[in-house]
């Protein structure tokens, strides 16, 4: 690491004084062979735009997220004065020639540059595909010129017409060839490049937009560049520094590349600002923050509002939320990817966020890292809580569901079984009556009353198991019922007469029943039902006029609870709310 | 007598015909369902339709409801609801919009034919019919301050009765006195129970019902 920064830091150094060279060049003895020299304007521009780019690479590089975006920038920064040392009137032939074929590696090193941003890794097939492409060519053509271009016999030559150190062979011919193909090439890289950018303005999230947007205009302004030069070189073939078209070529480029370096630096700045804002949302959060504070000072301190925190729960192998609701699997997106966060070696989350932040992994601190790991934590219990819960609801229906079945299986089987009874013994008896058989006749009367005994006693156990009447007629009638048949005088006070959830109105009933019971139980002469619906919640309260309560009705708690709902249980009141939608 | 048969089991069904036709009471169709009941009501027009309160496919009021279309599309069809359940509510439910030919029995007593007949007969003569045990729980509910407490024992039967559908006659029939003695407990019950006295039975039946129940 430390070899590392030092190597950079001395490419960097020499990446200045070819700098400073190509400035000494470009006021001496290439006055009249390039750009800079022909007015200060350009001298400066482009001094500043190469100077501007290498600094932004060594910035990138030492303050910035790492990766290659620094080194890219300073090579470009480098490149970018290769046309000087063309022009080099009497420069040492081998440089002039090495700067002819560099030259042409600019507009890639450029591209790749803008297509990285901001985080100097390329996403997307076409992307990758497009800087390769202008890579391979760029090269091609390079080996070409330098075997077949013998700039002596180049009509149009104007910075260099007498060095190629590399010469094979001279074609004149073939190197016009291979220099017009070039520069279509170059229009249609340049428009492709366009429509990359344009694309991934359409398609991104919003802070990867955002994180785009400084390197939008240095691409549109140097893919602009490259067309109008193809143009231009198209209609007048002899390049001419002097002429107004070249000249706001160039100063158009010269912004361009401004351009790119600030936005270069801008992304450096924002990372950092925002890597030290990661660090210290902890410090904020406060001693007990509440479940998904933390995402959303992640969320702040990123500037990205669609950032995802998924907490890993090794036991059931899933991802939950802060209040520990089952999330799905975090996927990427555009522009956006996927940091998994570890602690001690175990997972503890997948955080999904804007790619304008590859490095979030490295930002996030122990503290930051130690309160999502509290987060998980509750997350896991709260996880927890609600399976606990919802497994409370299902075993209050499934106890439910099948008192219902008990009673309809009730009705189906021995009921039926007992009315047939019945009628045999009455058919009996008949034959007996008319047989003049009278001890037998009597003997299937008294039968007959038993079997009536049963199916009333069948009946009020049907009853008892799952009272039919709340399902089909609803909480209303039901307590209605309970109160006529209660053994102590009840007045029923406020009767909502909607529809519930099931579980509600059973929770109801049994509230009832088990209090009229209680009540009865506590020699009351009185009781007071009240049932009414307040907003989302339905309020039950049972009054009576009996002893103080000793029993702390304990399952009747346990189904209220089961609901998320409330039991209040006071020596001679009930009080249940009980959340109705 | 004409009357209609719904019960979904069989059973039960072929055990009712064949009681009520050695009643000399006249089976025109038999049904297993609240549809089919429906059907054949519309077909023979019977005097009377039996009715089980549970049918398929939900077992659980579908016969109600199906007494309560009958009620509506054909008045002069008279309707008794066999239900196993000892709920008011039930009743009032079938009682509420026309009284008069309407009755609600207890299952079990299906088999008892002279109950099952004496019912039949009081409704194709326009009476009510509300099953005793039904009359006997809402009679028996405690009450605070409670007016009932405040009838003589022979009243409260006549209460009883009243409640049941009867009319002056059939109570008298069935407390061995005469009509004018009924008439005369009539009278003192309803300045007891502060309830205005109605000429009109079937109001006088609403009437004791809602009484009973408040």
């Amino acid at each position: 690491m430390q070899r590392g920064r030092l190597a950079r830091l001395a490419a960097g150094l020499a990446a200045l004084a070819t700098a400073l060279g190509s400035l000494a060049i470009a006021i001496g003895p290439g006055r009249n062979t390039t750009y800079a020299g022909h007015s200060t304007l350009a001298a400066t521009l482009s001094v500043g735009a190469g100077v501007g780019l290498i600094l932004a690479g060594l910035v990138t590089s030492f303050f910035g997220s790492g990766g290659r975006t620094g080194d890219l920038a300073v090579l470009a920064g480098v490149v970018w004065f290769a046309p000087v040392w063309v022009g080099w009137n009497n420069g040492p032939p081998l440089v002039r020639s090495v700067g002819m074929l560099a030259a042409g590696f600019a507009l890639p090193l450029f591209m790749h540059l803008i297509l990285a941003a901001p985080n100097g890794r390329l996403r997307g097939a076409a992307a990758r595909a497009l800087v390769l492409t202008v890579y391979l060519e760029a090269g091609l053509v390079a080996v070409a010129l330098g075997l077949v271009r013998d700039p002596f016999f180049d009509p149009n030559c104007w910075a260099n017409c007498t060095d190629n150190v590399f010469l094979l062979r001279s074609l004149p011919g073939l190197a016009r060839g291979i220099e017009s193909a070039h520069r279509w090439f170059t229009v249609l890289a340049a428009i492709a490049l366009v429509i990359v950018i344009a694309w991934r303005l359409l398609t991104d999230s919003g802070p990867a937009r955002r994180a785009l947007l400084p390197f939008a205009l240095p691409a549109a302004l140097l893919a602009g560049a490259a067309i109008a030069y193809a143009v231009v070189l198209r209609r007048t073939p002899l390049e001419d520094p002097s002429q107004p078209a070249f000249q706001s070529i160039f100063i158009v480029e010269c912004a361009a590349v401004l351009l790119l370096a600030a936005g270069l630096v801008w992304t450096t700045v924002r990372m950092r600002l925002q890597r030290r804002a990661v660090a210290q949302i902890t410090a904020n959060l406060g001693q007990a923050p509440p479940p998904g504070s933390l995402r959303a000072a992640l969320a702040h301190a990123v500037d990205d509002p669609e950032l995802r925190v998924a907490y890993w729960l090794p036991d059931s192998q899933g991802y939950v939320d802060a209040e520990g609701r089952p999330v799905t699997e975090p996927t990427t997106g555009p522009g956006r990817m996927l940091t998994t966060l570890v602690r001690d070696g175990r997972k503890i989350a997948v955080v999904s966020h804007t790619a304008a932040l590859p490095d979030l992994e490295r930002a996030i601190g122990a503290a930051v890292r130690l309160a999502l790991e509290n987060e998980r934590l509750q997350a896991e219990t709260l996880a927890q809580l609600e399976q606990l819960r919802a497994s409370r609801v299902r075993i209050v229906e499934t106890g439910d569901a099948e008192r219902r079945q008990l009673e309809r299986d009730l009705h189906d089987g021995a009921q039926q079984s007992l009315l047939a009874l019945s009628y045999d013994l009455r058919l009996a008896r008949a034959q007996a009556q008319s047989d003049d058989d009278n001890p037998t006749a009597s003997l299937l009367t008294e039968a007959t009353g038993e079997a009536q005994t049963a199916l009333s006693e069948l009946r009020t156990l049907a009853h008892g198991i799952y009272p039919a009447i709340l399902g089909e007629a609803g909480l209303a009638p039901a307590v209605t019922s309970l109160a006529e048949t209660a053994a102590v005088p009840v007045e029923v006070r406020g009767m909502s007469e909607g529809r519930y959830p099931t579980a509600v109105e059973t929770a109801t009933y049994l509230l009832v029943a088990e209090a009229l019971d209680d009540a009865t139980g506590r020699d009351a002469s009185h009781v007071i039902v009240d049932i009414f619906q307040d907003g989302e919640w339905l309020m039950v309260m049972v009054e009576d006029d009996g002893r103080d309560r000793t029993s702390e009705l304990v399952h009747l708690a346990d189904r209220v609870g089961a609901l998320e709902g409330r039991l209040i249980v006071e020596p001679t009141r009930l009080r249940a709310e009980l959340p109705c939608e | 007598m004409r009357v209609v048969v719904a019960d979904d089991v069989m059973l039960t069904r072929q055990g009712i015909v064949h009681l009520l036709s050695s009643a000399g009471i006249e089976v025109v169709a038999e049904a297993q369902d609240a549809q089919g009941l429906l059907r054949e009501v519309r077909l023979a027009r019977p005097d009377v339709a039996m009715v089980d309160i549970r049918m398929p496919p939900s077992h659980t009021d579908e016969g109600l409801v199906a007494a309560q279309v009958i009620r509506d599309e054909l008045p002069q069809v008279g309707v008794l609801v066999l239900s196993e359940y000892v709920e008011p509510a039930y009743a009032m439910r079938l009682l509420q919009e026309q009284p008069e030919r309407v009755g609600y029995l207890l299952k079990e007593r299906v088999f008892d034919i002279a109950t099952v007949v004496d019912a039949l007969r009081r409704i194709t003569d326009g009476e009510t019919v509300i099953d005793p045990t039904i009359v006997a729980r809402l009679m028996s509910r405690r009450r605070r301050n409670n007016p009932i407490a405040g009838l003589s024992e022979r009243e409260r039967q006549v209460l009883g009765l009243i409640a049941e559908g009867m009319s002056n006659r059939a109570i008298a029939a069935r407390l061995f006195v005469t009509e004018r003695t009924v008439e005369a407990h009539v009278t003192q019950i309803f300045q007891k129970l502060r309830l205005p006295e109605s000429p009109d039975q079937h109001r006088r039946v609403l009437a004791v019902l809602a009484f009973l129940r408040s």
